[in-house]
């Protein structure tokens, strides 16, 4: 188990690294970042300023190199740019540094800082809808199945799946929030319990595809798990139907959810960026956005460098947990 | 067998449930429809009715985006400009006329030296936000911190007339020599050569004033970009709290030496996208709307119950078509006027009404010296066209297509109304769509685009700043040019380097209008439009209208308190069935 743990752990980082290398190399394929960030105003003068203070007049390599941490600094606007001695310092991601945000002017690490607990705090909420709304709809249907209400559900689920964000977004806004009233008009609120109103119609919108697919899944596995012996076995011993389904047949069903979960981490604070959009909800999807419109490369570098670790992760995490859930699963490399 | 009477006997049942399931649905739908919530067609709130200004309320404003920084001295874009003119003040300032007034300054600067040397006296009783009175000194220590190669601000190229200005940016002279504090409320600067935009940048947010000792505390504990985080200004307002992509909140500064009445609050929100906006101020939940999204916008155009409460105003900005003038065919002045000609712009304002205005010269209309009829204007006449496509040697068109470089759908759209005017005098446009990161670094090179979707805003309200940086051969180099049509013309360069230095104002807007009629008639830019900006604020809200050059100026806002609820029903009977 630990010997697969490691193994997958590396096979991680190499693919973090070469997404990060791709990814690196891109930013200045589409264009320059130092005329992009200072906008069609800039003077040449401005961006030769600018360059020069962000180590981005040295060759491209080079400035990965830095940026990797394997080479001294080129920012000469880091503080770690000059040692105390004189001498050259680092200022890479192995030193834990992921730079200033050419835009922001502030560094990378509190820009993500400020922006990641409330994109946490909407994909929590939308995976406790999804949990919520899926699985119990999931197993009504499949206790009720080929009656009507089934037929309901699978129809909604349908639905659900087809919708778009940038379809029931908008109109759950205009409804909800403009028209009727129930919920804030987007944005993030000012206090802790005003986030969590802020953030309620945005995780729901952004719950309706993940449920969807968990009710679906789950009918189809509790269907078949019904169908097992130690199930039947059950009922015959007189056990009450509501025992039966909640001690045996869930746990068994539940598994195919747990993989689904862990996959869909990575995608819930993906997925958030159109969401973020429509609701102007100030976390790390819009961040995503707007970093990549003005080519603020430390802030693409570092989102993309998360992104890539919440990827590994949840596919890591997704196959302990089927092992520790199922004791016929043995994690071997 | 049994079973097929039971069957039968259940039939009607069913279908009956059936139609009666039915049935409810449908009444409830109709229940739901007739009592479905309209959208408010007019404000939902009115003032208390006070005539004279009052202080006190909260005041709330929204932009799109973030707000980058609240350290002046890096403020280069529009939003954190708005914020930091609620907390500094500078040296100069404009008003509503778009004319410089003193700030800080007790009165206008005092010349000398042929235009090269300004004298300012600073106003008694201006005090920054931590209580200390604002000295000669404040002003010189934080224009050399602007100007410092370990600050890099973006502003440093408006400021480096200032004699010595160049050295001390490279880090070669420990003060800029320029810079002369004579006593606690004098202080004079020296220019290299003389340049009447000098005063212009000293009005820019860059200029903006911050107390020494806070900056040093501030940078020891937490690093350079801590004073963007905790800013101690002398504008009207004080800084209270940020929440990062949120908002905002500023209180309002009791010894400001303009005292009046204003909001106890202001709150600016960010990331709040034009279509959240405009449906939140509709609500009441925002008290100015600036750019509502374009659904909005045709609503409360249309609206009597709002006419008293939007302007549109126009800004300070032309957009045009950028021609390359080394590449062929737009090296001949004949093809470049021909198009000029050709292009149909009365198309554009149809197609967005109220948004945009024909824009026949380089000066957008709130300019001088703009003037509406201008010999040279630039205009669509078809016949005039074909006439200089004859004169150019074209009289059957172009042979091959011409590539106009654009940024995005929206300029899409409009290339593509032009296409088939030019395709009138026998000009093939291909678009070539590129991101905005392209499209810049690109049409900043030399000999790459032939001609090319193309814009400016004013950094300053100064033709200087349409013409000098634009269209004078000084502004071209081989990466990054900001004469993005490469025009070269030693007339108009001699013309711009005689007006920028001259003292009197009437002999430079002369000049400057000689230069704007050769600009239009030599055509480098085939200019397109000047877009209109559209502001609607709540009938409580008072003292606002749109500001020439600020744009969003909060500063003279007060509210008319309590607002009132109203119901809707009387902007219905005011309109009629």
């Amino acid at each position: 188990m630990i010997r697969f743990i490691l193994l997958r752990a590396m096979w991680g980082v190499l693919v973090i690294m070469s997404v990060v290398t791709v990814v690196f190399f891109l930013i200045f394929v589409a264009g320059d970042p130092a005329v992009t960030v200072l906008g069609p105003q800039a003077r040449a003068e401005q961006i030769a300023d600018f360059k020069a203070k962000k180590g981005l007049d040295q060759p491209v390599p080079a400035q990965f190199l830095s940026y990797l941490g394997v080479m001294p600094c080129v920012r000469k606007d880091s503080p770690k740019y000059e040692r105390d001695d004189g001498s050259r310092g680092f200022c890479g991601i192995l030193q834990g540094d992921l730079g200033e945000s050419y835009s922001h002017h502030e560094s990378v690490a509190a820009v993500i800082g400020h922006r990641l607990p409330r994109t946490l705090l909407l994909a929590s909420l939308a995976v406790l809808f999804e949990l919520i709304i899926g699985l119990s709809a999931g197993v009504i249907a499949a206790l009720r199945r080929n009656r009507w209400s089934d037929t309901l559900i699978m129809f909604a689920t349908f639905v659900g799946i087809s919708l778009p964000t940038y379809v029931t977004g908008p109109i759950s806004l205009l409804l909800f929030a403009f028209l009727l009233g129930w919920f804030p008009f987007g944005g993030y609120g000012v206090d802790p319990l005003d986030h969590l109103y802020h953030a309620l119609l945005p995780s729901l919108i952004l719950a309706v595809a993940g449920a969807a697919t968990y009710a679906r899944v789950m009918r189809g596995e509790l269907i078949e798990t019904l169908r097992h012996d130690h199930v039947r076995t059950a009922k015959a011993k007189g056990m009450p139907m509501s025992r039966v389904v909640i001690k045996h047949a869930i746990r068994n069903a539940l598994l195919p959810i747990v993989t689904l979960i862990g996959l869909s981490l990575p995608f819930l604070v993906g997925g958030a960026i159109i969401t973020e959009k429509i609701f102007a909800w100030p976390g790390l999807g819009l961040l995503t956005i707007e970093s990549i419109e003005s080519l603020d490369a430390p802030v693409i570098m570092a989102v993309v460098l998360m992104f890539g670790v919440a990827v590994q992760m949840g596919n890591l995490l997704a196959d302990i947990a089927v092992a520790a859930l199922d004791p016929r699963i043995r994690l071997e490399d | 067998m049994r079973s097929t009477p039971r069957t039968e006997r259940r039939r009607p049942t069913r279908w009956m449930t059936g139609a009666a399931a039915l049935i409810a649905a449908a009444l409830l739908l109709g229940w739901v429809i007739a009592n479905f919530p309209r959208a408010p067609i007019g404000p939902r709130y009115v003032g208390a009715g006070h005539q004279t200004p009052r202080a006190g309320g909260t005041f709330i404003f929204a932009a799109g985006s973030n707000i980058h920084t609240l350290d002046p001295h890096f403020a280069y874009d529009t939003l954190s400009t708005a914020a930091c003119r609620l907390l500094y003040d500078g040296l100069l300032d404009y008003d509503y006329d778009g004319n410089m007034i003193p700030g800080l300054a007790a009165e206008l600067p005092k010349m000398s030296d042929g235009g090269r040397s300004f004298r300012f006296t600073l106003r008694n009783g201006i005090k920054f936000h931590n209580g200390r009175e604002i000295t000669a000194e404040d002003i010189s220590w934080s224009l050399h911190r602007l100007l410092s190669e370990r600050i890099g601000s973006p502003g440093y190229p408006f400021f480096k007339s200032i004699q010595g200005a160049p050295a001390y940016h490279r880090g070669e002279a420990d003060r800029v020599e320029g810079i002369v504090v004579l006593d606690e409320k004098t202080i004079e600067f020296h220019l290299d050569e003389a340049d009447q935009t000098f005063l212009n940048a000293l009005a820019m947010p860059f200029s903006y004033p911050l107390a020494k000792e806070h900056v040093e505390k501030l940078e020891q504990a937490e690093g350079r970009d801590a004073v963007g985080r905790h800013p101690v200004g002398s504008g009207p307002f004080t800084f209270s709290r940020w929440e990062r992509g949120v908002q905002v909140e500023f209180e309002r500064f009791e010894e400001y030496w303009a005292p009046q009445a204003r909001p106890d609050r202001m709150i600016f929100l960010e990331n709040i996208s034009s279509d959240v906006a405009s449906a939140r101020f509709r609500n009441g939940d925002l008290d100015v709307v600036y750019r509502p999204s374009k659904v909005t916008r045709l609503f409360l155009r249309a609206s009597e119950a709002w006419a008293p409460y939007r302007a549109e105003s126009p800004s300070a900005s032309v957009f045009a078509l950028g021609l390359n003038c080394e590449l062929p065919p737009f090296d001949d002045v004949h093809v470049r006027r021909a198009v000029a000609f050709a292009l149909d712009r009365s198309k554009l304002e149809r197609l967005d009404p109220g948004q945009v205005i024909a824009a026949t010269q380089i000066l957008p209309p709130m300019l001088a010296p703009h003037d509406p009829e201008l010999p040279t204007r630039q205009g669509f006449d078809l016949e005039r066209a074909k006439e200089e496509m004859r004169l150019a040697g074209f009289p059957d068109g172009l042979i091959e297509p011409v590539t106009l470089w654009v940024r995005g759908e929206g300029e899409v759209r409009a290339a593509q109304l032009f296409q088939q005017d030019l395709k009138a005098i026998g000009i093939e446009i291909e678009l070539k769509m590129v991101s905005f990161a392209t499209y810049l670094k690109e049409t900043g090179r030399p000999r790459v685009a032939q001609a090319a979707f193309t814009g400016w805003h004013q950094d300053f309200p100064d033709p200087s700043n349409f013409m000098d940086i634009l269209f004078h051969s000084r502004s071209i180099h081989p990466e990054n040019s900001e004469n993005r049509s490469f025009y070269r013309n030693p007339k108009l360069d001699a013309i711009l380097d005689r007006a920028r230095p001259e003292i009197d104002r009437e002999a430079r807007l002369a000049l400057y209008a000689q230069a704007n009629a050769i600009l239009a008639d030599e055509a480098p830019w085939a200019f397109l439009y000047y877009p209109i900006d559209m502001f609607a604020w709540q009938p409580y809200v008072k003292g606002f209208r749109p500001h020439p050059v600020w744009l969003n100026e909060y500063r003279n806002v007060w509210l008319d308190l309590p607002r009132e609820r109203v119901s809707q029903s009387i902007y219905e009977q005011e309109t009629g069935p």
